[in-house]
């Protein structure tokens, strides 16, 4: 078990090494921040731009910047944002909550209407209900998440004025994000209950209670969702990392101040610190995740552990 | 409610030391959006527009531009220029305090020209536009003399802006430059109320302004970066100014009771240039032919929704050099036609249009000049590139196609500062062209500040280049911004720079 666990955490870390390393390396071919600072400027010589990447560090060689990068990292040192001089972990430590939040509320969001609609659709199989909840949620797969987050806006901020459209002015501000969020992973999260709960349906214990006479709900909601569940929990394990990520277009439409758009603002400023702080922190997270599953599962289960 | 008190007390104080009799009325909170947060308000730090629309609120200059583009006093009460143009006096301003209560005098700007022309300020991109100062030298506490290394004619205008705001010299000396770059002191009518990194800024009104307590009780910027979530805010009532809105959202926003939209000439200039090196550009008259053969009145109208203005020159009607009697040629596909055939290029002939890649609109502006191109029987193309290896590599190294798109804009609306770095011979964005009588030309106006003879310079300098048809001038975009109808007394500057001291909400 010993030896399983360090074969993982060192993969584990390999992973998150060879991230910060492409990451660093890519980021310095697409462009020069000492031009992005520069752009308002009349006339800047190549004396003030040598000047100012002298200032930023960037006249260094890229190992000398990668290895410093990697030492801060090891001291919970980022750097400093180019654009103003903040350090990179207070940006993080104010993003990442926000991000977070809206995750883990979209995610809500998703399973609180994906449950009721699957279990319908199951017990409708085949009839108008189950058509109509298919196809709305194909449509809801099918629907590109910036334009369904400006249609939520127009109908609820500016046609209704019941919330607000965009940035953070309490737990109002949180609805609409969410929400948008949320229905697009609903459609596939419907699926996968529908099918999970035919599969449960058909069980034999289901027929056994549905014997004794309890009532419909008890049947579906104590018996069979307990059984379907199962799929639903994992997939929902996997989805976060894909949701995480979605979120960089809901945050930026919906001015949200999370880690979405400041890799966004990262990336139109050149802003390599930034950048490789928020792809580092987000490797970190997907990387422990993955680990802490791989851990419970040998933990669970022998034949992984000494695969 | 002492503090309430206290700040009654001190309006009124502000009010009889400027001796307005205007009474202390509630001033409510204007609330502004802007795409981006420059993370330092450290006038050396940065060279944005979006640094500008807060900081202009916090900081003054000696000099003072407002939204006229006139020249006004500011912390100096007058300037002279000497007559070798080496050296200005400067007389300043009397009884004016920093935010932290700090007192303005000769030292502070002593302190802020060392500091932007240090070591310090050469971090950042704002000393090279300064560095024809050599150094200040104090007079009295209230008198100080810039010594020049080199006349600089634009120098005056520089100073009313960006890297020139005067900063206090014990607060920074004390706090240090991480803390100032996040806790910004100046002169200003408004004053740092809350900074939040990524969010906004609020500012709070400075009652000792020496200029008069502003109407407003304060300012919010809000940083939003998506032009259709300002809009968004705007519609719904929680925006006074949207400053990022889509031209396509422009009738929706007038279409609105109680919003607005208001556009002014901007900085922001865009041609077309030639690569006057290589391929059938090579020829002036080619080059005049594609001129003729592209309708920039329609491309204006249809493309832009009117919120341009076709140019003649590289510069905009405020523009100091721009020439109202300088005359375009003409949209006339037959003659330019004419012209080719004459120059004997033959119909199909590739032309390429290197243009920025991330401009959407622009791309629009280019498939239509392409086909107006078409029109006359020559085959475009259009290139798109990223906007960094277009200007650090293609532009530079000359490795553009026939034509290449340029967006230029100056915040000091003078020629100088787009035709040297434009046509003057080694420039880095001029790769292909040198022309001794244009060097000439652009060297003497730089070397005199007699502003009439500049402006007769700068005038022969667009005329010279017009004639040799370097460009295909396209037009000069108007700056505009949403506004809520309960914001009275703005007048928005096509500079962007806003100063909210005048205006007040309902």
């Amino acid at each position: 078990m010993t030896l399983f666990l360090i074969r993982r955490f060192a993969q584990a870390l390999f992973v998150v090494f060879a991230v910060t390393l492409i990451v660093s390396w890519a980021v310095r071919l697409s462009g020069d921040p000492a031009v992005m600072l520069t752009q308002g400027a009349g006339s800047v010589t190549e004396q003030d731009l040598a000047n100012i990447r002298l200032a930023l560090g960037l006249d260094r060689p890229f190992h000398v910047q990668y290895l410093g990068f990697l030492k801060g990292l090891f001291a919970g040192d980022l750097g400093n944002s180019f654009m103003g001089g903040t350090p990179v972990t207070v940006l993080i430590a104010k993003a990442l909550p926000a991000t977070l939040i809206l995750a883990v509320s979209a995610l809500l969001v998703s399973i609180v209407l994906a449950i009721p609609l699957g279990i319908r659709a199951a017990v409708k199989r085949g009839g108008a209900e189950d058509q109509v909840i298919r196809i709305v949620s194909l449509a809801g797969l099918s629907f590109p998440n910036f334009w369904l987050a400006l249609m939520m806006v127009l109908v609820f901020s500016i046609l209704l004025k019941w919330l607000p459209p965009s940035g953070w002015d309490g737990p109002t501000s949180l609805i609409l994000p969410a929400l948008t969020a949320g229905v697009i992973n609903t459609a596939a999260n419907v699926r996968l209950v529908r099918t999970a709960m035919l599969e449960t349906l058909s069980a034999q214990y289901i027929m056994v209670a549905r014997a004794k006479g309890l009532a419909e709900r008890v049947v579906l909601y104590k018996h069979a969702l307990r059984n379907s569940a199962i799929p639903l929990i994992t997939y929902v394990g996997i989805q976060f990392g894909g949701l995480v990520a979605g979120l960089v277009v809901i945050e930026r439409v919906f001015n949200w101040p999370g880690m979405g758009s400041l890799a966004l603002d990262a990336v139109s400023g050149r802003d390599y610190p930034v950048l490789q702080g928020v792809v580092t922190v987000f490797a970190v997270l997907i990387v422990g995740v993955n680990l802490a599953v791989d851990i419970v599962y040998g933990l669970v289960d022998p034949r992984i552990r000494t695969e | 409610m002492l503090s309430r008190i206290g700040r009654l007390s001190s309006a009124v104080l502000a009010a009889a030391l400027v001796g307005t009799a205007a009474p202390a009325l509630a001033g409510g909170t204007l609330t502004v959006a802007q795409a981006l947060d420059p993370g330092s308000w450290d006038p050396i730090d940065t060279f944005l527009v979006d640094w500008s629309k807060v900081a202009n609120n916090v900081y003054d200059g000696l000099i003072q531009r407002g939204p006229d583009m006139k020249l006004v006093p500011g912390l100096a009460t007058s300037w002279k220029v000497s007559d070798d143009g080496l050296k200005i006096r400067f007389e300043l301003r009397k009884g004016v305090t920093f935010h932290n209560g700090e007192a303005f005098d000769a030292e502070a700007v002593k302190f802020t020209f060392e500091r932007l022309l240090g070591a310090e300020g050469a971090k950042g991109p704002q000393q090279s536009n300064y560095n024809a100062i050599e150094r200040i030298e104090v007079i009295d506490p209230y008198t100080i003399d810039m010594v020049l290394k080199k006349p600089d004619p634009v120098l005056p205008t520089k100073l009313a802006g960006y890297g020139a705001m005067i900063v206090p010299p014990k607060y920074v000396a004390e706090k240090g430059d991480a803390w100032f770059n996040t806790h910004p002191v100046g002169t200003g009518p408004f004053m740092l109320d809350a900074y939040e990194p990524k969010v906004g800024i609020k500012l709070k009104a400075n009652p000792n302004f020496w200029g008069g307590k502003p109407k407003l009780d304060g300012v919010d910027f809000r940083f939003i970066a998506e032009p259709g979530t300002e809009v968004a805010e705007l519609q719904a009532g929680r925006l006074d100014i949207a400053t990022l809105i889509p031209l396509s959202q422009i009738e929706t926003i007038k279409g609105q009771q109680n919003l607005d939209v208001m556009s002014v000439p901007g900085p922001t200039v865009v041609v077309l240039r030639f690569n006057t090196k290589n391929g059938v550009t090579k020829d002036e008259n080619v080059r005049k032919a594609l001129i003729m053969a592209v309708d920039r009145e329609t491309i204006v109208k249809e493309i832009l929704l009117g919120q341009a203005k076709p140019i003649v020159s590289f510069q905009s009607e405020v523009s100091f050099g721009h020439d109202p009697e300088l005359k375009p040629l003409p949209f006339d596909p037959a003659g330019a036609k004419k012209l080719l055939a004459a120059a004997k290029v033959a119909p199909g002939t590739a032309v390429q249009l290197d243009i920025r890649g991330n401009d959407a609109t622009f791309r629009e502006v280019a498939q239509a000049v392409a086909g107006y191109l078409q029109g006359v029987g020559l085959k475009p193309t259009v290139k798109p590139y990223e906007v960094s290896v277009l200007l650090n590599d293609i532009i530079p190294n000359g490795k553009t196609g026939e034509m290449f798109h340029t967006a230029w804009g100056g915040w000091t609306f003078d020629f100088d500062n787009t035709a040297y770095l434009m046509y003057h011979t080694g420039e880095k964005w001029n790769p292909y062209d040198s022309d001794p009588k244009l060097d000439a030309l652009l060297e003497k106006q730089r070397s005199i500040t007699d502003q009439a003879e500049r402006l007769k310079l700068l005038r022969e300098v667009g005329a010279y280049v017009a004639n040799r048809a370097l460009e295909l001038p396209l037009y000069n975009l108007n700056t505009f911004v949403g506004i809520n109808k309960r914001v009275k007394g703005f007048v928005l500057p096509g500079d962007n720079r806003y100063r909210f001291t005048d205006v007040s909400v309902d």
